[in-house]
C-alpha cells in the first residue's frame, strides 16, 4: 500500500507530464533535419542536388541577363523528405538543414526556400599574337639584353 | 439558446477524423502521439472521432493511391458543412517521393481544398498541434461565414 500512496503524493505534487508546448517551444535536438536554408552566394549551379533529390524537390530557373544567366534556385518544402543528401553531395556547401520545424501554412508559397544569383559569362580569351611578332618581339628583347 | 450553446461548444471543441491514404504510417504514428498525454491535443478540445459525419477538421495524410482514391472522395463528401481539410506531411501535398508512381493519383489539391498544410516528413507533434490550431481558427472564421 505504501509505494502507491508515496507514488499517489509524487503525482500531486510533481510537475505534469503534458509540455506546456504554445508557451514554450522546444528547440529540435542536434541533428535535426528541418527547413532548408540556401546560400545563393555559394552555389555554382553544378544541379548535383537535383540529381541526388528522390522526390525532385527542386526547380531551376534559367533567365539570361545581360553579363550572364540569372539563375533561380527554389526548394519545396512541401515535397522535400528532408533526407539531406542535397546538404551532403553540395560541394561548397551552399545548402544548410535548419532544426525549423515550425512548416505550418496556408499558402503553399510559403514552403517554398529560394535563392537567387547571377553566373556570369566566361570572360572571352585575349587573342594570341600571331607568331611571327612574336618571334619578332623575342628578338628585340634579345637585341636589347645583348 | 439551446442552439447557442451547442455552438459555443462545438467552436471550442473542433473533432477530427484521420484518414490514411497510403501514408508509410510515419504521419499517423506522429498524430497519435499528439493525442497522447505528452502533447495532449484534448486541452485545445481535439477529439479523434470513429467516424466523418461527426468530423469537423479533415486530417488526410499519404499520398492519394488509386485504392484509396475513391474512399477519400466519398469520405470528404460526408463531413458536414463547415469543414477544414489539413494535409499532413509533404506525401498529400505532393506526393513526395510517390510522385509519378502508377499506383498513385494525388496529390490531394487535386480532390478538394487544402486549407492548412503542415509539411515535414514527418512533421513534429508541435508543428501538429500548432496546425491544427490554426485549422481551429480557419474553421471559426468558415462558421462565422455561415451564419
Amino acid at each position: 500500500m505504501f509505494p502507491y500512496l508515496k507514488e499517489a503524493v509524487a503525482q500531486v505534487f510533481g510537475k505534469p507530464s503534458t509540455e506546456n508546448f504554445p508557451a514554450v517551444i522546444p528547440e529540435a535536438p542536434d541533428g535535426y533535419r528541418g527547413r532548408i536554408i540556401y546560400h545563393p552566394d555559394l552555389c555554382i549551379n553544378c544541379g548535383l542536388c537535383m540529381r541526388v533529390c528522390a522526390p525532385q524537390a527542386m526547380t531551376k530557373t534559367v533567365v539570361p541577363v545581360e553579363d550572364g544567366e540569372q539563375i533561380t534556385m527554389s526548394f519545396n518544402m512541401g515535397s522535400c523528405t528532408f533526407c539531406q543528401l542535397c546538404a551532403d553531395f553540395c560541394s561548397r556547401h551552399a545548402i544548410e538543414m535548419s532544426k525549423d520545424y515550425m512548416m505550418v501554412v496556408e499558402d503553399e508559397k510559403d514552403l517554398l526556400v529560394s535563392g537567387t544569383f547571377i553566373k556570369k559569362k566566361p570572360v572571352p580569351k585575349p587573342k594570341a599574337p600571331a607568331p611571327a611578332a612574336k618571334a619578332a618581339e623575342e628578338t628585340t628583347e634579345t637585341c636589347a639584353e645583348s | 439558446m439551446i442552439k447557442k450553446l451547442i455552438e459555443n461548444s462545438t467552436a471550442k471543441s473542433p473533432w477530427l477524423y484521420h484518414i490514411n491514404t497510403g501514408s508509410c504510417n510515419g504521419c499517423d504514428i506522429e498524430l497519435v502521439a499528439v493525442l497522447t498525454p505528452r502533447y495532449d491535443a484534448e486541452r485545445f478540445g481535439f477529439k479523434l472521432t470513429g467516424t466523418p459525419r461527426h468530423a469537423d477538421i479533415v486530417v488526410v495524410s499519404g499520398p492519394v493511391t488509386l485504392q484509396s482514391k475513391d474512399k477519400l472522395i466519398r469520405v470528404l463528401a460526408q463531413v458536414p458543412e463547415p469543414k477544414v481539410v489539413v494535409s499532413l506531411g509533404s506525401c498529400p501535398r505532393s506526393c513526395n517521393v510517390f510522385k509519378g508512381s502508377y499506383s498513385v493519383a494525388g496529390p490531394l489539391d487535386k480532390y478538394t481544398h487544402v486549407d492548412v498544410s503542415v509539411a515535414g516528413c514527418t512533421p513534429k507533434p508541435e508543428a501538429i498541434v500548432a496546425g491544427l490550431a490554426k485549422a481551429a481558427e480557419i474553421l471559426k472564421k468558415k462558421r462565422e461565414g455561415m451564419s
